[in-house]
């Protein structure tokens, strides 16, 4: 239960803030009502720090939690208005197999301004019910407002466990509201499974080096952050229908404490996005300098694919950043990685091995890109690209 | 203006490795670093501290032998420097080394603004730099690589996806940083080492030194627990092909044609 | 006394380490060594105090420097050792030419010629080979003439010609030993005082990014004031009285070039693949070129510990220490960079790998500072004194020592260190009896055993330690494992030499030696050095790993 201690001056702020009314003026000083669902959204408004919310210290009760949550990330489309990022689909397949485990509901948390249109969307994609909020003060996403909503929801509805998507927005807003509801958050999951009605989350650590398996036990709901391209995508299910929880968080203006001045999008970043391709042509070391780079470009073209890069490539300059499929670069998992001189440090395996088809070209047979690989070539990329260049030529002018 | 920079003693992960038998991490001969993330955030809050005359306190959280690194940043120019350190704090998860570092956060009392790096590259989790910015009920803008200071306002270039936004925010703030893709972190001279030592020393705080309820640190107040740990497996090899360049061209083909890629 | 502690001394190294790796590639080493180049602006970087400033280590803090102890130096040297032994020589130059003024000037020449050294960021040589005088500085010919006005003497005029002068051509400052008709006397030359220069840079095997010159003096004119300590006739004993720790200085940097030569070999061999196995899992291989010499640089980098340390605490002497230092750590770090090429195979004998040039680099710490066989001499010279003294006490005493480790702990090979030193002491004795110290063949093997048997004798004492000094990279099972073999190895071959010595050069009773030096059970402690060595395999790697 939320306290208001002596120390109250009396100065309003936090009525104001409240979206849920919870709060009220009694004389000259704050009270709390039943609506309260320990948002939390007050606490930052008060001055003198009169209000707290006591943590609960051991075990919840669990029982009392149900229903598995997906919290839907939107991105801006080209058309200025905001689309489902895929990772979305992704998490609601991933959870779709859980909460089937456990008999409990698929959840999608839609939190947006004029967003109801991207329902059916999510139903297609097993979602049994969607959590829907929609506010004009929630068109862009700030870390002040969706922690708000978020803690709220999940104070109001207690779901067994909330996935987020490990982005930017993901790992901005998973920890704030894991930090504020005293529950357990597990970091970019590759993996996950139900063990003994808990939520098993598996991660790689240490730069890739070992894999964890993590439970939070005690507390609820689980709380997991996600990888996009890590879990398989359903297909969509066409005509699905979820049921709509239509929840009503007015915003304060003054709760919102970073404001956002510019965006600057890159416009290199999204002609040959890496995390989106269906090919993946990729160099490593071996493939020497920029024209060793070129071959692989032509490769990508004839094959309708993008380049990406090992570390080592990268680091010696021979493509941008952006390229880096890795642990510090980007996951990637296409239908086909073709690896080209890439000798396989643990960092780049952990960044593709999901990929449907490896093949793999590297002069050493002992490179560890091999252990990875349906198809392991051993030969010069700088011979065997060209020439299998001109060879898917030659097929299609025939 | 205060500034308070939290730095973390991680091994140098690249080389750590799980012996496959006892499934413990094999440490022997694996250095310990300052979290490179940290020191790229440590070297901005140094940064700013000259700007604006500011006072720099560093804060960590971990075994007595990470002084060392609080005696680093000391060296790098930080002017105070705390290790927060006592046998209360083992097993923390995110959210009691949130919990802990904020109660420490509250003790050191006056601040403008918190720097952190985005994660430790021990953990990967990017999640303490958060935790602790909700556990003071702070503002916080991740994933900065600039800032500035303008008066009481903070002004930060962050990632977003696909670019980047230029934020701005009243202070005090947390931020967390991302480092450049070539950084070379700096190191300080053995002068300034010295002098660090001699003018500077470390202050170790135990749980007596800050107002903490026990049931929420280390083991007990962690919400996770590690069900195991275990090295990747590595998957089964595939069908390995050597040969002329253009008889590994045809099968290169054929495996394309196989696989419905063409 | 020092006021370096053991986190600032890791945070120094390591920032040394840092700058290592980011400005000074083996390619740019390479090239600066084919060029024969001294690297100024490296060495200007290593002496700037915003920058590394690690000559401050080596400056006593009472004159602006940091006055790191013996522990401090000689990591620092280790370190810049590993790095490049030709930079480690001009760090090392500057601190030998401080130490005539360290330890025979009076307080103002101190502060006076310290503060400036540290303030002005100067590099200094130290002058005292001639082309007849280096290990024999007794045949100095280098004369330095009182100039006096109305009987008092108010200068010197020196003139000379000095010979393989570290830093000679790049110095700020020079201390210069000539002979005064006092007697060998130090005294302090500006650089640009009128009649002195430096000659032309050596074209050396070796070190080639050390500058190293002769020195022409040309009635150079210094005022009494650079004279150092007031005092004629003083310069030999200041000259011996330092030898103790600049012998360990020179033993660590040669420790940090074996090692890192070593390093290189380990980690080599987990890459190269024969007949469908790495290298390192060939047993042939890694008994022959690697283990041998990683227990070796161990047992070496134990006993400079436990002599810096032991410096520390009585602050001057350890001469003979100093000596076997030098002596050990410099024939085991060159013939580690010898098996290391080996170990390599042709890419060892390229320029492309670093074996090659620590080979060529490590040859010159077995020359300056005290030749080996100076050192072999000294070193017979000085225990053969303790022997006759104690009537042969001296090292049934240390063996005493390691009966009493072996009752506490029985896996560190104090029990072969036991008969090692009993048999040593044993063998000095026939060579008293038989007066076997007239031929000059046997002096110096002594110098040899003594070394090898005092080393062990220190190894075997810190592998007993329940903690491991600081610097050991190794778990206590590895560590108590190396230095068993090396106690067992060294029992061996200094009994076996030494029964050969004598029997070569007098004439002994060949039953009786074995019995007297237990032959028979020092070839029994052999048992199970080669499951030992099978297990050193797999923990180098470990610790030394490819990746």
């Amino acid at each position: 239960m939320l306290t208001i201690s002596d120390e109250c001056i009396g100065c309003t702020k936090c009525v104001k803030v409240c979206p849920f009314g919870a709060l009220f003026m009694e004389g000259k000083v704050a009270k709390v009502n039943e609506s309260c669902t320990l948002c939390g959204a007050c606490l930052q408004s008060c001055s003198v720090n009169a209000i707290d919310i006591p943590r609960t210290i051991g075990t919840v009760d669990i029982s009392a939690y149900k229903g598995v949550w997906v919290f839907i990330e939107l991105l801006d489309a080209k058309d200025g208005k905001k689309q489902i990022r895929p990772i979305g689909h992704e998490l609601l397949s991933a959870g779709k197999g859980l909460a089937a485990e456990l008999k409990e509901e698929l959840c999608a948390v839609l939190i947006g301004h004029h967003v109801s249109g991207m329902i059916d969307k999510l139903a297609s994609y097993g979602a049994d019910k969607v959590y829907l909020v929609e506010n004009e003060m929630l068109q862009d996403y700030n870390t002040d407002s969706f922690s708000a909503v978020m803690c709220a929801l999940v104070s109001q509805y207690k779901p067994s466990m909330v996935l987020y998507p490990s982005t930017y927005v993901g790992r901005d807003l998973a920890p704030r509201v894991a930090t504020e509801l005293f529950t357990g958050l597990t970091a970019d999951c590759t993996g996950l499974s139900i063990k003994n009605g808990h939520l098993l989350q598996t991660r790689p650590a240490f730069g890739g080096n070992i894999m964890a398996n993590i439970l939070c036990p005690e507390k609820r709901p689980q709380m997991a952050t996600i990888r996009p391209n890590v879990m398989k995508k359903n297909p969509p299910v066409a005509g699905a229908k979820a049921v709509i929880v239509t929840v009503n968080i007015p915003i304060d203006k003054s709760i919102i404490r970073v404001k956002t001045v510019k965006k600057l999008i890159d416009e290199s970043h999204g002609i040959e996005k890496i995390d989106e391709a269906k090919v993946i042509v990729s160099g490593g070391r071996g493939m020497k300098d920029r024209n060793g780079f070129k071959l692989l470009e032509e490769l990508a073209d004839e094959l309708n694919g993008a380049v990406g890069a090992s570390r080592a490539a990268i680091d010696m300059g021979l493509k941008p950043k952006p390229h880096q499929v890795g642990q510090s670069g980007t996951t990637v998992s296409p239908t086909l990685y073709i690896a080209c001189g890439i000798s396989g440090a643990i960092q780049h395996l952990v960044g593709m091995e999901s990929s449907d088809i490896v093949i793999a070209i590297n002069k050493n047979p002992d490179a560890s890109i091999f252990n990875v690989a349906k198809y392991g070539i051993i030969g010069d990329a700088h011979a065997i690209v060209p020439r299998l260049t001109e060879a898917l030529k030659n097929r299609k002018k025939a | 203006m205060e500034i308070i920079s939290l730095i973390k003693q991680v091994p140098d992960s690249t080389r750590v490795k799980v012996d496959p038998v006892t499934g413990t991490l094999i440490r022997a001969g694996v250095p310990s670093i300052l979290n490179p993330y940290d020191h790229f955030a440590l070297e901005q809050a140094i940064k700013l501290k000259k700007e604006h005359n500011a006072k720099l306190t560093v804060l960590s959280m971990g075994p007595p032998q990470a002084e060392e690194v609080v005696r680093l940043a000391l060296s790098l120019g930080a002017d105070r420097g705390i290790l927060l350190s006592d046998r209360a704090f083992a097993g923390s998860d995110t959210w009691a080394t949130s919990y802990t570092l904020a109660q420490a956060i509250r003790k050191i009392g006056k601040f403008d603004l918190i720097l952190a790096g985005m994660m430790a590259i021990d953990g990967d989790t990017a999640q303490t730099g958060p935790g602790v910015a909700q556990q003071l009920r702070l503002p916080q803008i991740t994933f900065c690589n600039e800032l500035k200071v303008e008066g009481k306002k903070l002004i930060a270039k962050k990632l977003i996806e696909g670019g980047h936004e230029i934020v701005e925010c009243i202070m005090p703030v947390l931020c967390t940083m991302i480092m450049p893709h070539e950084y070379h972190p700096s190191y300080p001279s053995f002068m300034s080492i010295y002098k660090a030592q001699v003018e500077k020393p470390a202050e170790l705080w135990s749980l007596k030194n800050i107002d903490a309820e026990i049931k929420l640190l280390g083991l007990e107040g962690s919400p996770t627990r590690v069900d195991k740990i275990y090295p990747p497996v590595s998957k089964e090899k595939g069908t390995m092909y050597n040969g002329s360049p253009s008889e590994m061209v045809e099968i290169l083909i054929q495996i394309l044609k196989e696989e419905e890629v063409i | 006394m020092s006021s370096v502690d053991l986190i600032s001394l890791r945070l120094m190294l390591n920032s040394l380490k840092q700058y290592w790796k980011k400005n000074l590639s083996l390619d740019f080493l390479q090239e600066l060594d084919k060029k024969n180049e001294y690297p100024k602006k490296v060495i200007d970087d290593f002496y700037d105090p915003n920058i590394l400033g690690v000559n401050y280590l080596l400056i006593p803090s009472e004159f602006g420097g940091i006055g790191g102890n013996n522990v401090a130096v000689y990591q620092l040297c280790e370190m810049l050792g590993r790095i490049d032994l030709g930079i480690a020589t001009t760090a090392f130059a500057t601190f030998l030419g401080c130490d005539p003024i360290r330890v025979g000037g009076t307080p103002e020449q101190n502060a006076k010629w310290m503060g400036r050294i540290a303030a002005e960021q100067m590099i200094v040589a130290y002058g005292a080979t001639e082309a007849d005088a280096g290990s024999d500085l007794l045949n100095l010919k280098t004369r330095a003439k009182r100039v006096e006005e109305n009987g008092k003497i108010t200068g010197y005029r020196i003139t000379g010609n000095k010979q393989w002068i570290s830093n000679g051509g790049v110095s700020d400052l020079y201390t210069i030993l000539a002979l005064a008709p006092g007697g060998a006397s130090w005294f302090i030359v500006e650089k640009g005082t009128e009649g002195f220069s430096a000659d032309k840079h050596e074209d050396k095997h070796g070190i080639r990014l050390s500058n190293t010159t002769g020195l022409a003096l040309d009635d150079v004119y210094v005022p009494v004031d650079h004279l150092v300590g007031l005092v004629e006739g003083q310069g030999f004993v200041q000259a011996q009285a330092v030898f103790g720790y600049t012998r360990l200085m020179v033993a660590a940097m040669a420790l940090g070039v074996g090692s890192e030569a070593n390093e290189t070999a380990i980690r080599y061999a987990q890459q190269r693949i024969l007949a469908k196995g790495p290298l390192s899992e060939k047993m042939g291989y890694m008994h022959k070129l690697i283990v041998p010499h990683a227990v070796n640089l161990e047992a070496a980098r134990c006993f400079i510990d436990r002599n810096s340390k032991r410096l520390d605490e009585i602050n001057e002497g350890l001469q003979t220490e100093g000596a076997i230092a030098k002596y050990f750590t410099t024939e085991v770090a060159d013939n580690c960079a010898d098996d290391s090429i080996q170990a390599l195979g042709g890419y060892g004998y390229t320029k492309d790998f670093s074996p090659e040039k620590l080979k060529r680099d490590i040859k010159i710490a077995k020359i300056y500072e005290g030749t080996s066989e100076i050192l072999q001499m000294t070193i017979q010279r000085d225990r053969w004194q303790e022997h006759l003294k104690t009537k042969g006490g001296f090292y049934i005493n240390m063996a005493r020592e390691m009966d009493a480790v072996h009752a506490k702990n029985p896996d560190v090979g104090a029990d072969s260190a036991s008969l090692c030193l009993k048999g040593l002491s044993a063998i000095l004795e026939v060579c008293r009896t038989e007066r076997l110290t007239r031929h000059q063949h046997v002096t110096f093997k002594i110098g040899d055993l003594i070394a090898k048997a005092e080393v062990s004798h220190s190894f075997v004492i810190a592998a007993s330690q329940d903690k491991l000094f600081e610097g050991v990279r190794f778990d206590k099972e590895t560590y108590q494992a190396m230095a068993r073999v090396n106690a067992r190895e060294t029992a061996f071959n200094v009994i076996l030499d030494g029964i050969k010595l004598v029997t070569g050069a007098g004439n002994v009773d060949a039953h009786a030696l074995a019995a007297q030096t237990n032959l028979i059970q020092i070839i029994q402690k052999q048992q199970q050095i080669t499951a030992d060595m099978d297990l050193l395999s797999v923990k180098l790697c470990e610790i030394f790993n490819a990746r």
